[in-house]
């Protein structure tokens, strides 16, 4: 079993140092640079190349990998080029962010995918049920932008309910008020989901609503409301709460543009906004954090599996 | 505990939520009666406004850091910092006299030695510290300094004047440990009606009035004349979407927001809830001509039958929209400027294939690729591109666009092998000599003899009127050499909500908001 942790773990570092390689190469080919960008566009050539050297991007690729990799070691990810701020503080404040987006995002999906699926499932082929499913199949197909622009529009603009853009962390002044910030991003953002959970839910329940000890339990009289809520939803849960995992992981990738059109302060705007500025250090160290969680996560995937399934070797 | 209790306790506990949530907006609401929020295009580089020209760096930063010159609304250079200046026979050495008293935001008083400090780092250092020429920069006094030109430049005050990419004063000690470093927001210390608070990474930065400003005793005019924080807090906001900037100040949620689509001016002009502000410093699309290397270099014959060809009216029409929102116009400088000449502009805006055709000819221009790099970070550049693309085609001239994203562009314009012209644009100027296709260094890299000889008279008076004079047979030079091809004039639109009252009407290059009401 240690010997196994340990060769899925050394083969986990071998991944990162891989990884590592490839995200500074291929960040360092996009042409372009960050010195020209943040001097502007009346900067001559001379100014450019001297700001290059004062940032270290004149030395070889090599050592200034070399540099990056042996501080990242030490759990220093570099300053950010454009900001002057350590890059994980830049990516703390925006992962604050992106998960409180996702979270939210979450217990909307839930709230609405999940009891809509489990009404259009009792009501199979009636008018609610091909309204809730034609309606589920519109909204999953709406791109995320633009519900988020219309939100906008509606919510903020023209009610003033709610603002229509920007955060302010819940730990600064108005702490939890500042909740509101979310309400329309996340909407947003669920908008699709919620639709496909809606649609997953649905088909779960009308699979297992087939299965024999369904039948055994109407057999026995039990009342159609508790066959429903103890037999067939709690089992077409199971796949509908293993989707929810995989849900979450695409918020945080999904959450790019919907952190664009709200302001939000996110990781995803940031990568984006880095990109387009050449800020190498927080592109690196974003998408070097990306890579560890998943590689931890593999990690922890393979090495569960054995407390979960003692029949799986290891091999 | 019951499915009952569970119910209360969660309708309790949702209804505290909203409560909080309730009450906390409450609060928010009051504290931004006091601040005014901006809605910025993006996030600024750095405002360390001496190193960069990006324009959202000036327009925040100058309200913390002052120059010894400010512009009226004419656009003529006034004593801001500066108290009175003295300038020797030959126009060499220029004495200026500060005023006295001036606090800096950190409590010191400013002194001769801040001045030089400045003045010197930003000869060095700066983005435009190059162009006054200088050749020393002292303290001659508790309260003068002295510039020695190395040449003559006729431009001096206005270039002491000019913000963006500028000398602004820091306190002496600030700048003796930047050196050519960028100065960090911890000491962003100037003079300023508004002083520093911080600057948080993708969300905002924030000023707040400075108590103790020592403002001029002149009414306002311009950036010139007495300047009053009447708004306690300034918020600059990235928000990059458009439409959610355009919605953020009919929403309530943003005082001001920059840079609107040109096609949306048609519907939010007449919107209540919208104060449109269309810009009164023109910024002007510029196509610039490769001088180094290529098909194009030294082959005037072949950049006049580029010119020759195009349409600016259908370009500006298709890139802009709006008609108020552009003017065709030949002038490098708009009307009504001091620098405002007709000299050479009937080669501007021709629209004439045949005679671009025959040129071609002339210039033995066989068909061959022009390379026309563009960025699409600026839909006005993508667009402008296209539309020339398509009208020298017209005229026989084949281009090749080379589309890249605007960070690509800035790195392969200044390499001279990778292209033949590229799209770019340019700010409002105050002087000739800050134009940058009269910048030799900078990418198309113009130079030629009658080029040297027009600039050293522009630079060699202070005297305007021979000034003037000079520009207009440099401005005839540039219809003729083609450095660069002028566009045409766009007035950007920003939009405000209908109670914030600014001091100007029309948008100035950098927006400010002293004296401002909301």
């Amino acid at each position: 079993m240690w010997g196994y942790i340990l060769k899925r773990t050394a083969a986990a570092l071998a991944t990162l140092v891989a990884a590592s390689v490839l995200i500074f190469i291929f960040i360092h080919l996009i042409p372009g640079e960050p010195a020209a960008v943040m001097l502007g566009d009346a900067a001559t050539p001379d100014q450019v190349a001297a700001l290059r050297t004062r940032l270290g991007l004149d030395e070889p690729l090599f050592v200034q990998y070399f540099y990056w990799a042996g501080s990242a070691l030490q759990g220093d990810l570099g300053r950010s080029i454009f900001f002057d701020e350590p890059v994980t503080s830049v990516i703390a404040d925006g992962a604050q962010t992106s998960i409180l987006l996702a979270s939210i995002t979450m217990v909307w999906v839930v709230l609405i995918g999940v009891p809509v699926g489990v009404i259009a499932a009792m009501r199979r082929g009636s008018w609610l049920d091909q309204g809730l499913s034609g309606l589920a199949m519109l909204l999953a197909s709406i791109p995320t932008f633009w519900v988020g622009l219309y939100l906008i529009l509606v919510f903020a603009a023209q009610l003033g309910w709610l603002p229509s853009s920007g955060y302010p962390s819940i730990f600064e002044e108005g702490g939890l008020a500042n909740l509101r910030y979310l309400i329309l991003p996340s909407l947003a953002l669920a908008t699709p989901n919620a639709a496909l959970i809606l649609r997953l839910t649905r088909a779960s329940m009308l699979d297992v609503s087939k299965e024999d000890y369904v039948r055994t339990a109407r057999a026995k009289g039990i009342s159609p409301r508790q066959v429903t809520l103890r037999h067939i939803l709690r089992n077409a849960l199971l796949v509908v709460v293993s989707a929810f995992g995989f849900t979450f992981a695409a918020l945080i990738s999904e959450a790019v543009v919907t952190e664009t059109v709200f302001a939000l302060p996110g990781i995803g705007r940031t990568v984006v906004q880095s990109i387009l500025r050449r800020d190498y250090p927080v592109i690196q160290g974003v998408i070097l954090v990306i890579v560890c969680l998943y590689l931890v996560l593999n990690l922890l995937v393979d090495i569960s599996y054995r407390f979960l399934d003692p029949r799986v070797e290891l091999e | 505990m019951n499915a009952g209790r569970k119910t209360k306790s969660l309708i309790v506990g949702c209804a505290a939520l909203l409560a909080a949530v309730s009450v906390g907006a409450l609060a928010a609401a009051d504290a931004q009666a006091a601040t005014l929020r901006y809605a910025t295009i993006g996030e600024p580089p750095s405002l360390d406004v001496q190193m960069g020209t990006a324009t959202l760096a000036t327009t925040i930063g100058q309200n913390m850091f002052e120059t010894l010159y400010a512009f009226d609304s004419t656009g003529a250079p006034q004593p801001m910092l500066a108290e009175s200046e003295t300038v020797s026979e030959d126009g060499k050495t220029i004495v200026i006299t500060l005023r006295e008293g001036v606090p800096f935001h950190n409590g010191q008083t400013m002194t001769a030695e801040d001045v030089a400090a400045s003045l010197s780092r930003w000869k060095e250092f700066g983005a435009r510290g190059k162009t006054l020429n200088a050749a020393s920069i002292e303290a001659t006094g508790d309260n003068e300094v002295t510039i020695t030109l190395a040449e003559v430049n006729g431009a001096w005050k206005s270039l002491l004047a000019f913000p963006n990419g500028g000398p602004v004063i820091y306190p002496a000690d600030i700048v003796t440990a930047a050196g050519g470093e960028p100065i960090k927001p911890d000491n962003y210390v100037g003079t300023g009606p508004y002083k520093f608070v911080e600057w948080r990474p993708n969300r905002h930065v924030e000023l707040e009035k400075f108590d103790d400003y020592a403002s001029r005793s002149e009414p306002a005019d311009g950036s010139a004349g007495a300047r009053e924080a009447t708004i306690d807090t300034l918020q600059f906001v990235p928000v990059g979407d458009v439409s959610t900037r355009v919605s953020g100040v009919q929403a309530g949620d943003y005082d001001y927001a920059e840079y609107i689509s040109g096609d949306l001016y048609g519907i939010l002009k007449d919107d209540p809830a919208i104060a449109p502000h269309i810009s009164n410093a023109p910024i002007f699309g510029l196509m610039f001509m490769n001088s180094k290397e290529g098909i194009l270099a030294g082959n005037y014959k072949l950049r006049q039958a580029v010119l020759a060809a195009l349409n600016m009216t259908e370009a500006l029409q298709i890139s802009v929209g709006d008609e108020e929102l552009f003017s065709a116009e030949g002038s490098i400088f708009p009307e009504g400027n001091v620098w405002y000449s007709k000299a050479g502009t009937e080669n501007y805006n021709q629209n004439d294939p045949e005679k671009a055709k025959s040129l071609a000819e002339e210039a033995g221009y066989k068909g061959e690729p022009i390379r026309l790099l563009v960025s699409t970070n600026y839909q006005q550049h993508f667009d402008q591109a296209n539309v020339f693309k398509q009208q020298l085609a017209r005229a026989g001239i084949n281009v090749e666009l080379n589309v890249t994203d605007w960070a690509t562009l800035l790195k392969e314009r200044g390499e001279p092998q990778s292209w033949d012209m590229f799209m770019t644009h340019h700010g409002p100027s105050p002087d000739p000599v800050l134009l940058t296709f009269m910048n030799a260094s900078y990418p198309g890299w113009w130079t030629s003899e009658e080029r040297n000889a027009d600039l050293a008279k522009l630079v060699g008076t202070s005297d305007l009127a021979e000034r003037q004079e000079a520009w207009a047979t440099t401005q005839a030079l540039v219809y003729e050499q083609i450095p660069a091809v002028k566009v045409g004039d766009v007035f950007s639109f920003d939009i405000g909500s209908p109670q914030l009252k600014t001091t100007w009407d029309r948008a100035p290059a950098f927006p400010y908001f002293w004296g401002a009401t909301k």
